[in-house]
């Protein structure tokens, strides 16, 4: 009873000041320390409060299912990846796709593509838009994760999850930003409207690539929480964010390709606060995210 | 310039006679005004009018409007310092104040104020001080409270303008000084009206010095006896007078009615308010009375005796002299009064002028300079020489009159003396019929004031003509008598007397009927009832002239007195007519006394001693006589009102301007003048116009009176106006009252019949009531008849009901008696039958105690006959029931021992079990825990697997490209040597190649499936397939993609015996999963007692094998992953077995745990 008052007492004290992640890290150790760990719970709370950016690799690992919940398996399983890691690479030298002088994040590609069984006969072959994808989400977790065999993993799984689990929602959320731009300011939406610059809004950016490139990773990795933690729609909340924080710009500008070509170069001084006033938006449209156990 | 120029030009035609022409000029300076504003055109129209006193130009002047009233005053200031052209000045600004402009406030604060006070501080022309006077007269009521600090340059200004009319400074023209006086006069009024307090402050500290006092005797004084007490003296004190607040309320003319209000003087005073004047006549009214009685006989007798019958006049002082006093106090019907009094003033002159003869043109003497003075002096003249009342004129008076041709008073002595006055010396004869008429007029003149000039002629007419001595006696004797008392009165009352006698007299008489109507209509009133209406009409003559008498007390002994003079002339009868009239007047007086007015008889006192008096009147008259010449003019002047002496002046001015305009031809004027030895005709034309110009002056100004005065009147008719329609109202009010008093005896009448009915109603209702009554007395005495009867009946009622009782008690005992007599009957034969069953009973048990008494004895024999045998074999029985029960017991114990070991047995085995389930679930769930973490190790080495499976296939398509790019090679080659060995050797270069390149691995799996111990013979397939894949380069990359599924299949063959080979690893996947427990030691053990129940043999052997195969695969773990892989595939079976088999081991669970469970 002591110990809960007192961290009861504490947190009011942090949320006053202003640190959020105090109390998240500890309660988030005490997940970790679960043996097993429970996935949905894990899910729950990156949902819910921004993950210290310690355990963020290892959370998003677990969660894209890199590595089991079992704390026991991890370095067999890590051993595992690493040599497939070093495999695919040895091969993808072998076959020459790649050397000592290849971008990192090239090389990530042509292991992807490899284990897709996508690669092209030559790698002079133009990339496709997927791959283009590919290529700005690996260059946005090159600069989160350290390590590179798991900044490829990660990276391979963040994008299958949105091959996979989002290749449904994701056409959707175009129409779902429209909606949400119309709750919270109908008079630019009229604007964007009749300059017919809807339509035209740097949606492949902002969902297919899931604002790699656009953000800057600081504010980009507190998003993608969310997205690994496996709701994507916080992705049409941050589009929506941006479009309020930018509204007098983007009232100022009636041509619609003067638009996307703001908004797809937007400054990246305020991305900060977006993404803040972004998830609380999130919050309040979708409610907080209850655990459900 | 040509504007100048252009002005001049028009003023030029300003005057000219052509009327048009004049108007459109005016206009044009009008226009011009409008639209100028500076102060050019003014100043020139200003020049032009001092130049040649246009009309025109005074009349555009005078009604300037609001801007250009500042160079209007800024010029009229600059010009009033210039002596030459001050006079015209002042009358400029004459005119244009008596218009009242709008400006009219600022004139307080203009320059022009000062400029005029100082002028007339200073000025020493009397022309111009009068008109200045004037003027400022005039303007105080319009500028009450600028009066503030000017207050003492107007005081100032009275007191030297006071002095001047005594002192005359200079050679100043008398003429011009009874102007002076008569503006004096007006100021003086003006100034104790609207500022009482301050001025008289100032007088008391002005005249308390010596040098002064000689002014204030014979100037202020009899001012002051022309004034009543201002209350503001009372209630006012020098501050508040000057407050700006009293003066805000009222306009103009509300100030100049407020001075006229306090003045007594009948010619300039008003009597607004009928009460208060009638309170001021009150004060007056009984000297008047007196004087009407006396009066009466004077004038009215006189003209009355002529035109009608003396006996009225007789009768009528009879009458007049009890009734008179009283009434005079009530008052109404003024405007017939104000008729009768001409009428009565009318006659008199017809009679006059009738009895006037006619005499020479009279010369008017040139010497108009002491009028006053001369006709004072001749009343004087006269008293000395009449000594008795009937006495004739003295000379020297005559002579003055003469003289003066004015006179006032020569003309009451002139009729009378004319006879005696033909004898005396110069004079009487020359003037004569121009004397008489003068005098008539003079007496007239005061009614006159009021009629319209127009009228004169006729009086003067009618004057001329009269011809009545006796009148003129009578008059006579009046004056003489007056002038007595005068020169009685002479040291002090001498001012007031003198005022009378020549003016006030006759101008009273005129001039007061109209102003104090009311109190004439109430002598007449009172006097008429004993006579008839003619005689009324009669007195109203006489007692008018009376009352305008009255303000001036003293005076009245002199009527008194000449009254009976005149009666002595006129009713002979009376033996007193010789004797002075004093006998009589005390009488008259006394009457005068009861009304009570003290101050006149002090002084009527004295006179009322006839013989002292007389005494007194003959060396004072002959005192006078001495003086006359000198001393009389200082007296006089002052004595009367300073406008009657004007006036009259200006009548007398007139006459005699018409009389030599009628009389005298053009040329002969001349020779008068000379004839006259007048002065030079130039020197008196000169006085003649200032003259007239003061004339003028104070025209104007009494027209501005008299405009003010009218103002007021429309207002009171007004209020007359509003009175009369408020009494209609209350007439209306009246009549509406009437009816409704009508109603209300209508409904009295109607309430009475209704009482008269209902008294009767009354009645009858009481007659009914008494009969009602009469009925109930009767049906009451009935009723107590009826109900004595019943009580008698109840009473026997009752004792039969006692009777009826008692007779049912004594059956009720005879009843009783019976039963109890049966009951005890019944008893006894009860008793009798139980005895007899009693006994039938006792025989009974008799028999039986025999029969039981030999059954006892049976028994008892019986019984000790059996009694020895039975006890052992009960013993005997008893003890193998014990032993019985004994065995029973034990064997109950044993039972129940064994039942507790088998309970306990129960619960242990149920513990177990219990525990046993417990484990198994633990167990479950460590399974699943482990299968999970398999999975997910599992899922890894897929994707390992995964991820090699495409690096093989990368490779392989890396391997293909390169074979095609090396058939492509060896084709050209083949091409360039067909037909060569080389060709061939080339051919089995590129195999040998092939072989080596897939060598290592070969070799690896060779070498593991050695170790399997299995010699397995060298797959066919691979070199089969490389055959064919290298036969087939050509052919697609899908055979390629898999290119070891085929070479499963076709190891067919093989299958048999690989299943066994086969078989150990698949079992030794679950050896491997259950290793890891093992090596933890409770959990591992039961799980290894679980396999065994599932696998029980195999599971040792399994052990050994998977340990060996662990062990075989340790040194290389890629080798081994390398030996699986080609294994895997080529056993399909196990491969998907492994997770279908965990599946199946889930599901077992289940089924377990569910049987467990249920």
């Amino acid at each position: 009873m002591t110990e809960d008052s007192q961290r009861n007492f504490r947190s009011v004290y942090y949320e006053k000041v202003g640190f959020r992640g105090v109390e998240e890290k500890k309660s988030l150790e005490i997940l970790l320390k679960d043996d097993r760990l429970d996935i949905e719970k894990l899910c729950t709370f990156s949902q819910r409060f921004p993950l210290p950016s310690m355990y963020r690799a290892l959370v998003w690992k677990v969660l894209l299912g890199i590595l089991p919940p079992h704390h026991e398996s991890h370095a067999q399983v890590m051993m595992y990846r690493k040599g497939q890691y070093s495999d695919v690479l040895h091969a993808l030298k072998v076959v020459r796709f790649v050397n000592d002088a290849t971008p990192q994040v090239e090389v990530y590609l042509r292991m992807y593509q490899l284990e897709s069984g996508k690669l092209p006969r030559s790698p002079s072959f133009p990339l496709k838009p997927e791959d283009e994808v590919f290529l700005a989400i690996a260059k946005a977790m090159e600069e989160m994760v350290e390590d590179s065999v798991d900044c490829y993993w990660i990276t391979r799984g963040f994008v299958n999850q949105l091959n996979n689990k989002y290749r449904d929602s994701l056409p959707q959320l175009p129409k779902a930003f429209e909606q949400y731009l119309n709750l919270e300011d109908s008079r630019l939406l009229s604007h964007l409207k009749m300059c017919s610059a809807v339509s035209r809004l740097p949606y492949d950016l902002w969902f297919k690539r899931c604002f790699a490139g656009c953000l800057p990773e600081s504010s980009l990795q507190r998003v993608w929480d969310k997205v690994v933690s496996g709701s994507c729609k916080i992705l049409v909340f941050v589009a929506v964010e941006i479009l309020l924080t930018f509204k007098l710009k983007v009232m100022a500008l009636n041509n619609s390709e003067k638009i996307t070509k703001f908004l797809e170069n937007i400054p990246q001084d305020s991305s900060d606060a977006i993404v803040s006033k972004a998830i609380d938006l999130w919050h309040k449209h979708c409610g907080t995210p209850v655990h459900s156990a | 310039m040509a504007q100048q120029a252009n002005l001049g030009e028009l003023l030029s035609t300003l005057d000219s006679p052509v009327l048009s022409e004049r108007d459109e000029v005016t206009a044009i300076f009008k226009e011009n005004l409008n639209a100028d504003r500076g102060p050019m055109l003014v100043n020139t129209l200003v020049d032009y009018y001092l130049e040649t006193s246009s009309q025109q130009v005074l009349h555009i002047l005078t009604t300037l409007q609001e801007p250009h009233d500042k160079h209007l005053l800024d010029k009229m200031n600059e010009y009033v310092g210039k002596a030459a052209s001050r006079l015209s000045t002042l009358s400029l600004l004459g005119h244009a104040i008596r218009l009242q402009p709008p400006w009219k406030h600022k004139l307080s604060q203009a320059p022009l104020l000062p400029s005029l006070l100082k002028c007339l501080k200073v000025d020493t022309d009397v022309i111009v001080l009068t008109t200045g006077v004037l003027v400022l007269i005039t303007m105080l009521p319009m500028i009450p409270q600028a009066g503030k600090q000017h207050l003492h340059d107007f005081f100032d200004i009275f007191g030297r303008l006071s002095s001047w009319c005594l002192k005359k400074p200079g050679h100043v023209a008398e003429i011009y000084l009874v102007h002076l006086h008569a503006s004096v006069y007006a100021l003086f009024h003006r100034l104790y009206g609207m500022y009482p307090c301050n001025f008289v402050s100032f007088l008391r500290s002005h005249y308390t010095m010596k040098e002064n006092l000689e002014t204030f005797e014979e100037v202020v004084k009899p001012m002051m006896e022309h004034v009543r007490i201002h209350p503001e003296l009372v209630t006012g004190s020098k501050d508040l007078e000057l407050d700006p607040r009293r003066w805000k309320k009222l306009e103009t003319h509300d100030v100049v009615i407020e001075c006229a209000r306090i003045s007594l003087d009948p010619t300039e005073a008003s009597y607004e308010d009928g009460y208060s004047v009638s309170h001021q006549n009150s004060a007056r009214p009984p000297p008047r009375a007196a004087d009407v009685t006396a009066s009466p006989y004077v004038d009215p007798q006189n003209s009355f005796g002529s035109v009608t019958s003396t006996p009225h006049s007789a009768s009528r002082p009879m009458s007049s002299t009890p009734g008179q006093l009283p009434p005079p106090l009530s008052s109404p019907a003024p405007r017939l009064c104000a008729e009768a009094p001409q009428a009565a003033l009318w006659s008199p002159s017809l009679v006059c002028g009738m009895a006037t003869p006619p005499t020479s043109p009279g010369n008017v003497p040139p010497d108009c300079a002491q009028p006053y003075s001369k006709a004072f002096g001749a009343p004087g003249g006269k008293g000395t020489p009449s000594g008795t009342p009937a006495t004739s004129p003295p000379p020297a008076p005559l002579c003055h009159s003469d003289d003066c041709v004015h006179g006032p008073c020569p003309p009451p002595t002139a009729p009378h003396t004319r006879k005696e006055e033909r004898t005396d010396p110069a004079r009487p004869c020359l003037h004569r019929q121009h004397h008489l008429p003068n005098d008539r007029g003079l007496e007239e003149l005061p009614g006159s004031k009021e009629l319209p000039l127009s009228d004169l002629p006729g009086f003067l007419g009618g004057l001329a003509s009269e011809e009545d001595s006796i009148e003129k006696d009578k008059e006579e004797a009046a004056i003489y008598k007056e002038l007595s008392e005068i020169t009685t009165a002479d040291t002090e009352p001498l001012v007031p007397r003198g005022g009378f006698d020549s003016p006030f007299y006759q101008d009273s008489l005129l001039g007061c009927p109209r102003k104090t109507p009311s109190a004439t209509a109430g002598a007449q009133g009172t006097s008429v009832h004993p006579e008839p209406l003619n005689s009324s009409l009669d007195k109203l003559g006489p007692n008018t002239p009376k009352q305008a008498f009255t303000p001036i007390e003293l005076p009245c002994g002199g009527p008194d007195e000449s009254p009976a003079g005149s009666r002595e002339c006129q009713t002979p009868p009376e033996p007193r007519i010789l004797t002075p009239s004093p006998f009589r007047v005390p009488s008259q007086r006394g009457a005068g006394l009861g009304s009570g007015q003290p101050p006149p008889y002090d002084h009527l006192f004295e006179v009322a001693l006839p013989k002292a008096a007389h005494h007194f009147v003959s060396t004072k008259t002959q005192e006078l006589v001495k003086k006359v010449p000198g001393s009389a003019e200082g007296a006089w002047v002052p004595s009367a009102s300073p406008l009657e002496v004007l006036d009259r002046l200006i009548q007398q001015g007139a006459d005699a301007h018409g009389k030599e305009l009628s009389r005298l031809s053009l040329p002969s004027k001349s020779v008068d003048w000379t004839h006259f030895g007048g002065s030079p005709p130039s020197d008196e034309i000169r006085t003649l116009r200032n003259q007239l110009l003061l004339l003028h002056n104070q025209l104007l100004y009494e027209r501005f009176k008299r405009q003010q005065h009218a103002v007021r009147n429309r207002r009171l008719l007004r209020r007359v106006i509003r009175a009369a329609a408020l009494e209609e109202h209350n007439a209306a009010m009246k009549d509406q009252l009437k009816l409704q008093e009508k109603d209300i005896q209508i409904w009295k009448v109607s309430l009475q019949k209704e009482q008269a009915r209902y008294s009767q109603l009354q009645e009858q209702r009481d007659t009914m009531v008494a009969q009602l009554h009469g009925q109930i007395r009767q049906l009451q005495h009935d009723r107590e008849e009826f109900y004595n009867q019943s009580q008698e009946l109840q009473t026997k009622l009752e004792d039969c009901r006692n009777m009826v009782a008692e007779l049912r008690l004594e059956l009720k005992k005879a009843n009783s008696k019976v039963c109890h007599t049966e009951l005890l009957l019944s008893q006894v034969s009860q008793k009798l039958s139980n005895s007899e069953s009693v006994q039938q009973q006792m025989e009974f048990l008799n028999r039986q105690l025999l029969v039981l008494g030999e059954v006892n004895e049976l028994y008892l024999e019986q019984l000790q006959n059996k009694h020895s045998d039975t006890t052992k074999e009960v013993e005997v029985m008893k003890a193998a029931y014990r032993k019985e029960l004994e065995k029973h017991r034990s064997h109950a114990l044993q039972q129940s021992q064994r039942l507790d070991t088998s309970q306990r047995r129960v619960l242990e085995l149920e513990a177990q079990l219990a525990k046993k389930d417990h484990l198994l679930v633990e167990q479950k769930k460590y399974l699943e825990d482990v299968k999970l973490q398999a999975r997910g190790q599992l899922q890894a080495a897929e994707s390992r697997y995964e991820a090699q499976k495409r690096i093989t296939q990368v490779f392989e398509l890396e391997v293909l490209d390169l074979y095609g790019r090396l058939e492509k090679d060896g084709l050209l080659r083949k091409l360039e040597a067909e037909k060569t060995e080389a060709a061939e050797a080339a051919e089995e270069r590129p195999d040998c190649c092939n072989n080596s390149g897939l060598g290592p691995a070969r070799g690896h799996s060779d070498a593991v499936s050695g170790h399997n111990g299995e010699t397995r013979p060298p797959r066919p397939g691979s070199t089969r397939g490389s055959g064919s894949s290298s036969s087939g380069s050509g052919s697609g990359s899908s055979q390629l993609s898999t290119p070891e599924k085929p070479p499963a299949q076709r190891a067919g063959p093989f299958s048999s015996r690989w299943e066994t080979a086969v078989g150990e690893p698949s079992a030794s996947i679950p050896a491997t999963v259950g290793s890891l427990p093992s090596s933890k030691s409770f959990l591992g053990m039961k799980a290894r007692e679980l396999f065994r129940n599932k696998s029980e043999s195999q599971c040792d052997e399994d052990g050994v094998t998977g340990s060996g195969l662990s062990e075989t695969l340790k040194p290389g773990v890629d080798a081994g992953v390398e030996a699986k892989t080609p294994l895997s595939p080529d056993g399909p079976r196990p491969a998907p077995p492994s997770p279908d088999s965990v599946g199946q081991l889930r599901i077992m669970d289940y089924n377990e745990a569910h049987q467990e469970h249920s």
